[in-house]
């Protein structure tokens, strides 16, 4: 069964909404902020790719976001986005699911948690912040806010978490469990976050020189935060979409099955300058297909491949093919797509591979099933 | 059973009451339960907070190559494998066919190691040990790992309903033939960060808990896992396999009423519970019994009484959790395993902690174990965000 996608609604380091997606897809650039770093040697700056949520409150009032965090207000700027682009927001929603995938959740309050008792001790826990700490309390608030009163569900796969929980959003549509689902990605950043990356890749000498994810065997990850959401229905119910059709989601692991992507499919590929997963993208992705890498566009973050299925959607609906923002690709035979193109009759297929060699793959259709 | 019910041929389980299925069971229907202050970090909270914990020298937990792994991630390869072997599969074989492995928990996915970030917040050098450990210890991805599999992958993340989300989940990965098989549960570690969190929302009894005591004052924590192996009728038939069990149905509902509380009429409740019932084509009079979240929570319980003694009147409820503690994202799990055994064994134990009625409550749990002859039962849990998720499980009798 095919999903339609009926809106879709993205905050990230590139700007609010699918028009600054655009945009920034049109210029092949996106601006970093700089953010400061704790390290042994003192504090230090380094570039991430940030989401700025104050556009939440043209739909949600200030007092109601009181004790709305950080990650739970992405969570609400992509969902409404999302019902906007869908012209659905003020759809009933007891027959709507909602469906979030997420790689490290809420870690701003889940360290503000820890702060409120690691000085003072144990009986100055912040009951706020824990409740808000745990994964699906993007969820929640949405759900409460919304009055989305079908399943809801919150997957952590790292990587992979995307296609994971794009997974359940096509068999509770295939079930009929619910008729539309809003399904939505979200990491944010935190100082933390940012500590251990500098720790984990800011002593090699070749970070901190900006993305250049198609050299597979460079560090060059930016990290990046923001949330990517879409209302997604059964296509016999969509009918038309302007974003196109969900076909396909696929997982597997790098040497235990063939990763295969067809020849006529224009590819994006996931790969966000880490060098670990580089190699595996160096390895298995085909020589055969068109190819684009939009992650300096967002930057690098577990649940990146849902902006590439918001891209993806965008070149369905604008009928062309976005430029890769970096060129050079160390590994030869890819066709990396270095001028826009039309996309035609093909489909774009999404590739996602983790660190651990595991992988997610989600592939889009422009055309109905019955073709026009 | 119906041709969408889903075959159960395997449960491993390890929580407070036993390292195993078979001793866990032994002690409910024994009526033990043994909390106590947690041993495994302290507290500069005034009182004590009994827990239920899982020793930390148990073998299964400590076997060679995982010590690079969360307990978390320890505790659901126990319980894999336990399960694994109950339903009597070959590692060989099972990478053969197609495996997917949907696995709930909240401790599991939570980067909050304590001592790693006091010593951030102190700007010393921490040791990068936790994190690479964290990294390391999703719960689904190292079943997958363990085993081998390659199948779809999935780590629920849904607070307190994660692991009858799991198993439901896993079901219909079952039921639409996108899996042969599904190793599908939930695990969570006792951690002094939640034990923090639930105390400090004043729902955690100084006590052992005393779900749906007119007396009751809260939760107690608790740890462990448990993993259904889900299997299709074509590989049960093939290799000849009976079934413990059947999933019958999955039900599923947010609240959208308030992030810890749940809804006070228990709206979506009623709703998950009703959606699991017309799945499994059951009636109340079906029913042997019913799993209750029964945590111990002055609105937990108010509210799971009330909807159960509307919708099923007269049919025995009982919580566990007076035996294991709330494990979170495992309980849902754990319960379910439970549920399986209880329904073979044709009765149900006595509700721990209860010994007075709440004027408040329309009904009041299983006051002593008793005998059952029904063979369909609801196991039901409702989490933080207002999820609610209801499992209904079935066994054939005459095959037993």
């Amino acid at each position: 069964m095919r999903l339609s996608i009926q809106g879709v609604g993205v905050v990230g380091g590139f700007g609010c909404g699918v028009e600054a997606l655009n945009h920034a897809l049109a210029n092949r650039e996106s601006r970093t902020q700089s953010v400061s770093v704790k390290t042994a040697q003192g504090m230090r700056q380094m570039p991430a790719f940030l989401a700025d949520t104050s556009k939440i409150e043209d739909f949600v009032n200030k007092k109601a976001l009181r004790r709305v965090d950080h990650y739970s207000k992405l969570a609400l700027l992509g969902a409404y986005l999302a019902l906007e682009d869908a012209g659905q927001l003020e759809a009933d929603r007891q027959r709507m699911g909602m469906i979030i995938a997420t790689g490290y959740g809420a870690s701003r309050t889940t360290f503000a948690f820890l702060d409120s008792f690691k000085e003072d001790g144990d009986k100055f826990s912040s009951p706020t912040h824990f409740s808000n700490s745990v994964h699906n309390a993007a969820v929640a608030n949405v759900s409460m806010l919304l009055g989305i009163t079908g399943p809801g569900l919150t997957v952590s796969q790292f990587e992979i978490s995307v296609s994971s929980a794009l997974f359940t959003v096509r068999n509770w549509l295939k079930e009929g469990r619910v008729d539309s689902v809003l399904f939505g990605a979200i990491d944010e950043y935190c100082d933390v976050l940012g500590y251990c990356w500098h720790r984990f890749f800011g002593e090699q000498e070749d970070a901190g020189q900006g993305m250049n994810p198609l050299s597979f065997n460079l560090q060059s990850a930016v990290p990046g935060e923001g949330a990517a959401f879409f209302l997604l229905t059964r296509e016999e119910n969509g009918g038309q979409s302007p974003y196109g059709f969900i076909e396909a989601v696929e997982m597997g692991r790098c040497g235990k099955e063939k990763l295969e992507v067809p020849e006529e499919v224009m590819l994006i590929i996931g790969a966000d300058g880490h060098k670990k997963c580089g190699s595996y993208y160096k390895r298995y992705v085909p020589e055969i297909a068109p190819t684009v890498c939009y992650t300096p566009i967002y930057g690098s973050l577990p649940v990146g491949s849902a902006f590439d299925l918001a891209i993806a959607a965008l070149s369905i609906k604008n009928k062309k093919v976005f430029p890769s923002p970096k060129n050079g690709c160390d590994k030869p035979g890819i066709k990396i797509v270095s001028n826009e193109q039309a996309l035609g009759n093909r489909s774009i297929c999404c590739l996602k591979i983790g660190g651990g060699g595991e992988w997610g793959k989600m592939t889009l259709a422009p055309f109905p099933l019955t073709r026009p | 059973m119906r041709s969408s019910s889903v075959a159960i041929t395997g449960l491993g389980c390890l929580c407070a009451p036993g390292n195993n299925l078979g001793e866990c069971m032994v002690s409910l229907f024994k009526g033990d339960r043994e909390p106590a202050p947690p041993l495994r970090f302290t507290s500069s909270h005034s009182g004590s907070y009994p827990v239920f914990e899982v020793p930390d020298d148990l073998a299964s937990l400590n076997h060679k190559g995982i010590s690079d792994i969360s307990l978390t991630a320890r505790l659901a390869l126990a319980a894999a494998h336990e399960a694994v072997g109950d339903a009597g599969l070959d590692r060989e074989w099972l990478r053969s066919k197609r495996v997917g492995i949907c696995m709930g928990t909240t401790v599991g996915s939570a980067m909050n190691n304590e001592a790693f970030y006091r010593q951030y917040c102190r700007d010393e050098e921490p040791d990068m040990a936790p994190i690479t450990r964290f990294l390391h210890s999703n719960p689904a991805s190292v079943l997958a790992r363990e085993f081998d599999l390659t199948g779809p992958c999935q780590t629920v993340v849904n607070a307190c309903s994660s692991g009858t989300d799991a198993v439901g989940l896993g079901a219909f990965w079952i039921q639409s033939g996108l899996c042969d098989i599904v190793l599908a549960g939930g695990a969570d570690e006792l951690c002094h960060v939640t034990y923090n969190g639930f105390i400090s929302l004043m729902i955690t009894d100084d006590l052992p808990c005393k779900p749906f005591d007119r007396e009751r004052k809260g939760l107690n924590l608790g740890e462990g896992a448990a993993v259904l192996v889900l299997e299709s009728e074509e590989c049960r038939r093939n290799r000849k396999k009976q079934a413990r069990a059947f999933v019958l149905g999955y039900g599923a509902s947010c609240d959208a009423y308030h992030l810890t509380a749940p809804h006070p009429q228990g709206k979506g409740l009623r709703r998950a519970i009703e959606e699991a019932m017309e799945l499994s084509g059951s009636a109340a009079s079906d029913l042997a019994f019913i799993n209750a979240h029964g945590t111990g929570t002055k609105d937990n319980d108010r509210v799971e009484a009330q909807v159960l003694n509307d919708l099923f009147p007269g049919i025995p409820f009982l919580s566990t959790k007076g035996y294991t503690g709330h494990t979170l994202g495992a309980a849902g799990a754990i319960e379910a395993a439970f549920t399986v055994a209880c329904l073979e064994e044709g009765r149900v134990p006595k509700n721990a902690g209860f010994a007075t009625p709440d004027p408040d409550l329309p009904a009041s749990p299983v006051q002593s174990g008793m005998a059952v002859k029904e063979t369909v039962a609801l196991s039901e849990s409702l989490a933080f965000g207002g999820h609610n998720a209801v499992l209904v499980i079935g066994i054939e009798r005459g095959l037993l």
